[in-house]
């Protein structure tokens, strides 16, 4: 009945297969992001896959948007609650703004001040639909249908609905993959408008509508309901990958604690990473040789 | 199952379906804060009836096509999803189940394990960010999918490798069923 001929094999075939996975496993970190033999399999397949892909998305698009109504129709008279309360506050500060927008252009001629390249001013949008997205929680990216020929790099910002979604981090001819700001790896510097306290913008793995502005100081106290957007800071050796003045979320609570040196706020992100269909690659802002990649803490 | 160009063919369109529909759609729905995954039922769906080689290699590829389909990082999805066919594929050969509704239950255990082993891999190669506890409750959500999923993933799979199958067990469990009116002959008349 046990024919040892039969459990050997069994045991050999499970031993190859993790054998090979974990070959692949050290190869792919042992490799450069540019090159390597994987990297450019991967490539080479998103390129052969896309096609399948679009045609996949579009086609269950509607069974998407189906179960979508649902989570909407629950969450849609709690949300209009607070969107009202929320116009009643843009108003008063869309006021406020356009006095200091119309005083800072009078300083800025007064001074001469050349204008810093930011949000929106110096980048091209181009418009790109999401075709695949990453199945799991602990690698967020999506592939769009847009890629080199469409004059997409890598490290090029990307938003969706109006606030950050993520980065360029690989390109085909006619893909590219956005690794988003929920992906565990990922690390924006940050700024809250308008009392400007920077921080760096990290995700929580698991809870895609929850943000962390990490490393903010702890003098600069912090209020709900304010905006963080990009800082896009600039030194005279590196420069951020994302332009100055991108909304990346509201402020939803800060934790104060005694022990810590730093305080933590926590934010929503503008962007609904979860159910993203089209973002936009800001494509003006060329990639810096020597951008800086804020480190991990 | 016998291991043929066709079964291979099978299979490899199994895996191929589930990759695709998962990326491209079937992932980005919410159902109660989860979402649902075919992937790991795919490759529980072809090791449940193929056995615990065929399990595993099915794992292999599935997770193959899917970091090659994503750009995850290369060899995490095939190992997780080679161990999970492979013991998904061992239940089958050690308990032998036959009843209607073990889709139910094996499907949420694949979905689960490969949640959670998902999570243990990626926590050993260093995850840097910190970890919501929502995250649990994901995991429990999305097996509780995974459950329901089983049963039209699992007839699929079986409808589309019967032909390479070499024992099936809902025929054995029909086998099994049918009573027995009468000994063999030679043991007629002796009351035993």
């Amino acid at each position: 009945m046990f024919d040892s001929k039969v459990i050997r094999r069994r045991r050999a075939t499970l031993a190859v297969f993790v054998g090979l996975s974990i070959v692949m496993l050290t190869a792919y970190f042992g490799e450069s992001n540019n090159g390597g033999f994987f990297h450019t399999l991967q490539r080479g397949a998103q390129e052969a896959f896309a096609p399948i892909e679009t045609g996949t998305d579009r086609a269950l698009k509607p069974f998407r948007d189906f179960f979508g109504w649902f989570g909407d129709t629950i969450d849609a008279k709690g949300e209009n609650e607070d969107l009202r309360s929320e116009v009643q506050d843009l108003r008063q500060r869309l006021a406020e703004n356009a006095t200091g927008a119309r005083d800072a252009a009078q300083l800025r001629g007064l001074v001469e001040l050349r204008r810093g390249e930011g949000f929106p001013g110096a980048t091209r949008p181009v418009a790109a639909r999401v075709i695949a997205r990453s199945p799991t929680v602990w690698y967020s990216s999506v592939k769009i249908d847009k890629g080199s020929s469409d004059g997409v790099r890598r490290n090029q910002p990307v938003i969706a609905s109006g606030g950050l979604a993520g980065k360029i981090t690989e390109v085909t001819d006619g893909t590219s993959e956005v690794t988003l700001i929920t992906d565990a790896s990922s690390a924006v510097s940050g700024q809250v408008m308008p009392n400007g306290a920077s921080g760096i913008v990290k995700p929580e793995v698991g809870e895609p509508d929850d943000l962390l502005l990490d490393f903010v100081d702890k003098g600069r106290r912090v209020t709900e309901g304010t905006t963080v957007v990009t800082s896009g800071f600039t030194s005279s050796r590196v420069e951020s990958l994302f332009p100055r003045g991108i909304p990346i979320g509201r402020v939803t609570k800060s934790d104060l604690d005694e022990i810590e040196l730093y305080q933590r706020v926590h934010m929503k992100p503008f962007a609904d990473l979860r159910r993203v269909d089209f973002v936009q690659v800001l494509t003006a802002k060329g990639t810096p040789a020597t951008s800086a990649q804020v480190p991990a803490p | 199952m016998t291991f043929t160009p066709a079964a291979f063919l099978r299979a490899g369109l199994i895996a191929l379906a589930a990759v695709v529909l998962e990326v491209s759609g079937i992932g980005a729905m919410r159902v109660f804060g989860a979402s649902p995954d075919l992937v790991p039922l795919a490759v529980a769906g072809v090791a449940i009836y193929a056995g615990s080689v065929s399990g595993a290699a099915m794992g292999f590829g599935t997770g193959l096509l899917l970091d090659l389909a994503v750009g995850g990082t290369m060899g995490v999805s095939s190992l997780v999803l080679t161990a999970m066919g492979y013991a998904v594929g061992r239940y089958r050969e050690v308990r032998d189940p036959a009843h209607g509704l073990m889709p139910i239950p094996v499907g949420a255990a694949a979905t689960l394990g490969w949640g959670a082993t998902f999570a243990a891999v990626s926590f050993m190669l260093d995850v840097g960010a910190s970890v919501s506890p929502v995250i649990f409750g994901e995991m429990l959500m999305a097996s509780a999918i995974g459950a329901v999923l089983a049963i039209p993933v699992f007839w699929l799979c079986r409808k589309i490798l019967r032909p390479s199958l070499v024992i099936d067990p809902f025929e054995l469990r029909r086998r099994r069923g049918r009573p027995r009116e009468a000994g063999p002959l030679g043991l007629r008349g002796l009351e035993i």
